[in-house]
């Protein structure tokens, strides 16, 4: 272990000697995620286009679906968990049913926008014209505007407004009956009559113009400095995309070392390759863990939030820079020159950043490129760093992104592993 | 006298990207003795390097062994690593760092630390006469320095065994007569074992307790120099350097028949430069005679009245070279 701390100690002394490297490590990352933060917070925070709300539906009757349809109709950036859950499991739900109390826990984390439960004897209570309480969990400050409740005061002013006019018509049915000695109508006619009333009511009320619109930016935090937001997406963004810079960079350092028989000095002291191999791999992995600890202390400083499980964090930079740190190791024995590595580093990080998402939020993006996205190791740790940074999400919910990545890694390290050329 | 060395039936086989095999090494047994320095002499190409990378780990032989002090450097190679020190052809060092930091991070990972690291790097800068250089980067270095540099690396260890893979490519006169100087210091003031890989015959011929004559990933002769160059009997060497003119065959044996005392004779014809260049080497008559000072005034004579251009003449008494010759039919550094 000695010996592997002292080369590690050693390549990281020799990357910090080379000026150039300081550039590449401090200088433009620090840049870019500052100005690509500031931009992204001036156009509208780069979070997150998609809000899940948890919603149980304890009445299960025709009016309460006509609730949860008007949700969806009031804004179509709500994602109700489960119903409208999506192959990419984006409600993180994994095989369990929603239950009250987890959903309690989910809203009261920040894992989800809301909780909205409708109560049994929700349309009884509409159709009688009685009062009935929905249950709405939060973390947003009821008294600032929030999406979520804005969209849920929408559709139930309009669903207390059919209530009223079909309390009123009931009660005017039953005034005209009696005035006019009419016999009086049975219970399943007037119900029948009453119940049309309430969904033309409804259905005139929808087709008024949306009382509500949907902005990212500022509807949790009206007070917050949009730019900041930002950062949320910059920081991991700019963050993955340069520790692919430096840790692909390793190909050429390897190759150097082959051609300068450094590592073949190695290979003659009393060492094992096992040692060797490790050490190197650490070396790439350090340099990549302070690659990211280094945006993320520029995002720090520029507002960025963090979610609320570190380790969690912690975690999903691991696993990201092991999957790089991998995929250096399994090309860089296929490399043939300097010039061949450098290019190969530029168009990897290059495409791949991209197209996983770390300039911008893959929910901009069409299906297609969302799916083929996911080719991308960033994409996986950007949908972790979400989870983390916008939805206050914990070490559970992202287990499947850093499964995922430590699988490719561990892929990749088999190959890399099996055709490194020592000689 | 113990064995350092032993290899028995050494080979290495590399695969062509074409799918077929290139034999480097066919089959190399090896004995070298504690406290001599046993040279690997060949031409470029001849499986030198190979064989010292298979026997210091470098390389895993496709089959066959070597044990260094008893230990197989295939099974047992931490133990057998312990005992050498490896001075490989290239500058094995990170340009980067300075020499004191090359040498301390090779001295750690030998297991040294404290004072005693301190001390080690300081006694070898002073070896190599360079602790007034310790701090400056290895980039900075001239190539003499750097080969310097790169052997004290090979002695961190203080190895009762060394191996030394062509020390001397590519360094000034005064750099190479001490680096030599410092090989045999080694051998002499502080017993250790030497094998040292050269293409150069008169470092072979200066430096060896023996030698092992390599050629197409053979040893084809193997013993001291008096008992190589018996191999080729007493016979002097005279070596014309001709103009750009073929020897025709029946000069070749006019001389042969006309001059009493030559054995044979070999003729190096004008070769072109390259393919871009009008120019070509001179041709090379190589004649082997007994009491060649002899005989030289009558083959002058002869290649005089045929009007060959005698540019130089060398008589040369039996060397490695007339040996490697004499086994080949090619010169050393052709």
């Amino acid at each position: 272990m000695r010996s592997i701390l002292t080369i590690i100690l050693n390549d990281l002394k020799i990357f910090f000697a080379q000026r150039g490297n300081l550039v590449g490590l401090l200088v433009i990352p620090v840049l870019l995620t500052l100005v690509v933060g500031w931009s992204i917070g001036q156009i509208g925070g780069g979070g997150p286009t998609r809000l899940r709300v948890d919603l149980i539906d304890n009445d299960q009757t025709e009016l309460s679906a006509i609730l949860i349809e008007e949700l969806r109709a009031a804004n179509d950036a709500l994602v109700l968990c489960p119903l409208d859950n999506d192959a990419d499991d984006f409600c993180r739900l994994g095989e369990d049913p929603l239950q009250l109390d987890s959903a309690i826990e989910r809203a009261r984390s920040g894992r989800t926008s809301a909780l909205i439960v409708i109560p049994a004897g929700y349309a009884a209570a509409l159709e009688g014209f009685e009062r009935i309480n929905i249950d709405y969990y939060s973390l947003s400050d009821p008294l600032l505007p929030s999406p979520v409740l804005q969209s849920l005061n929408a559709v139930l002013q309009r669903a207390g407004s059919a209530s009223i006019t079909t309390g009123v018509a009931g009660a005017l049915l039953d005034n005209l009956t009696a005035a006019t000695d009419l016999p009086p109508l049975d219970k399943e006619t007037r119900d029948g009559f009453l119940r049309s009333i309430y969904l033309r009511s409804q259905e005139m009320l929808t087709e008024q113009p949306p009382p509500v619109r949907f902005r990212v930016a500022d509807a949790d935090n009206e007070g917050e400095d949009g730019s900041s937001n930002g950062f949320n997406q910059s920081g991991p963004g700019m963050g993955s995309l340069y520790v692919m810079f430096t840790v692909l960079g390793g190909m050429a350092v390897l190759l150097r070392e082959r051609r300068q028989w450094t590592l073949q000095r190695l290979m003659a002291l009393p060492l094992s390759r096992a040692q060797i191999l490790a050490a190197k791999i650490g070396v790439y992995f350090t340099l990549g863990m302070i690659q990211y600890f280094i945006v993320f202390a520029v995002g720090a400083a520029a507002g960025m939030d963090f979610g609320s499980d570190p380790p969690a964090l912690l975690a999903v930079m691991a696993a990201f820079v092991l999957c790089i740190t991998a995929l250096t190791f399994a090309l860089a024995p296929w490399i043939k020159s300097e010039g061949q590595a450098r290019g190969l580093v530029l168009l990897l990080s290059l495409s791949l950043a991209p197209l996983g998402g770390a300039w911008w939020p893959l929910e901009i993006v069409p299906e297609f490129m969302r799916t083929l996205g996911h080719i991308s190791p960033v994409a996986w740790a950007m949908n972790a760093f979400q989870d983390l940074i916008w939805f206050n999400g914990g070490f559970t919910d992202v287990l499947p992104e850093i499964g995922v990545l430590l699988a490719a890694a561990a892929v990749l390290f088999i190959f890399g592993i099996r055709s490194f050329k020592y000689e | 006298m113990q064995l350092m060395v032993e290899t028995r039936n050494l080979r290495k086989t590399y695969s062509r990207p074409d799918g077929s095999t290139i034999e480097a090494v066919k089959g190399v047994d090896l004995e070298i003795r504690q406290g001599e320095i046993f040279s690997l002499l060949g031409p470029n190409g001849a499986g030198k390097t190979t064989t010292i990378s298979m026997i210091s780990g470098l390389v895993t032989p496709t089959e066959g062994d070597a044990t260094i002090g008893g230990f197989s450097i295939t099974t047992q190679s931490m133990q057998a690593k312990r005992l050498m020190g490896f001075v490989p052809q290239e500058i094995a060092l990170y340009p980067e760092l300075s020499a004191r930091q090359n040498l301390a991070f090779f001295g750690r990972m030998y297991g040294l630390g404290g004072k005693a690291l301190s001390r080690r790097v300081y006694e070898l800068l002073e070896f190599v006469d360079l602790a007034d250089r310790q701090k400056d980067r290895i980039d900075t270095f001239s190539g003499g320095m750097k080969r310097r540099v790169n052997l004290a690396a090979g002695l961190l260890n203080s190895p009762p065994l060394i191996y030394m893979d062509e020390p001397t490519v590519g360094i000034d006169p005064q750099s190479r007569r001490r680096i030599l100087d410092t090989v045999k210091l080694l051998r002499d003031e502080q017993g250790m074992t030497v094998l040292y890989t050269t293409h150069l015959m008169e470092e072979a011929e200066e430096l060896s307790d023996r030698v092992g004559i390599m050629d197409h990933g053979e040893i084809i002769a193997m013993g001291t120099q008096a008992e190589l160059t018996q191999q080729v009997g007493e016979e002097d060497r005279l070596e014309f350097t001709i103009g750009a003119q073929e020897i025709a065959e029946d000069l070749v044996e006019r001389v042969q028949h006309q001059t009493a005392g030559v054995t044979r004779i070999l003729s190096n014809p004008p070769e072109q430069i390259s393919d871009d260049s009008s120019e070509s080497t001179p041709a090379r008559l190589i004649i082997f005679a007994k009491r060649g000072r002899t005989a030289l005034p009558q083959i002058i004579q002869t290649l005089d009245a045929a009007d060959v251009d005698i540019q130089s003449v060398a008589v040369r008494e039996p060397d490695l070279e007339a040996v490697f010759l004499a086994l080949t039919g090619r010169a050393l550094r052709d």
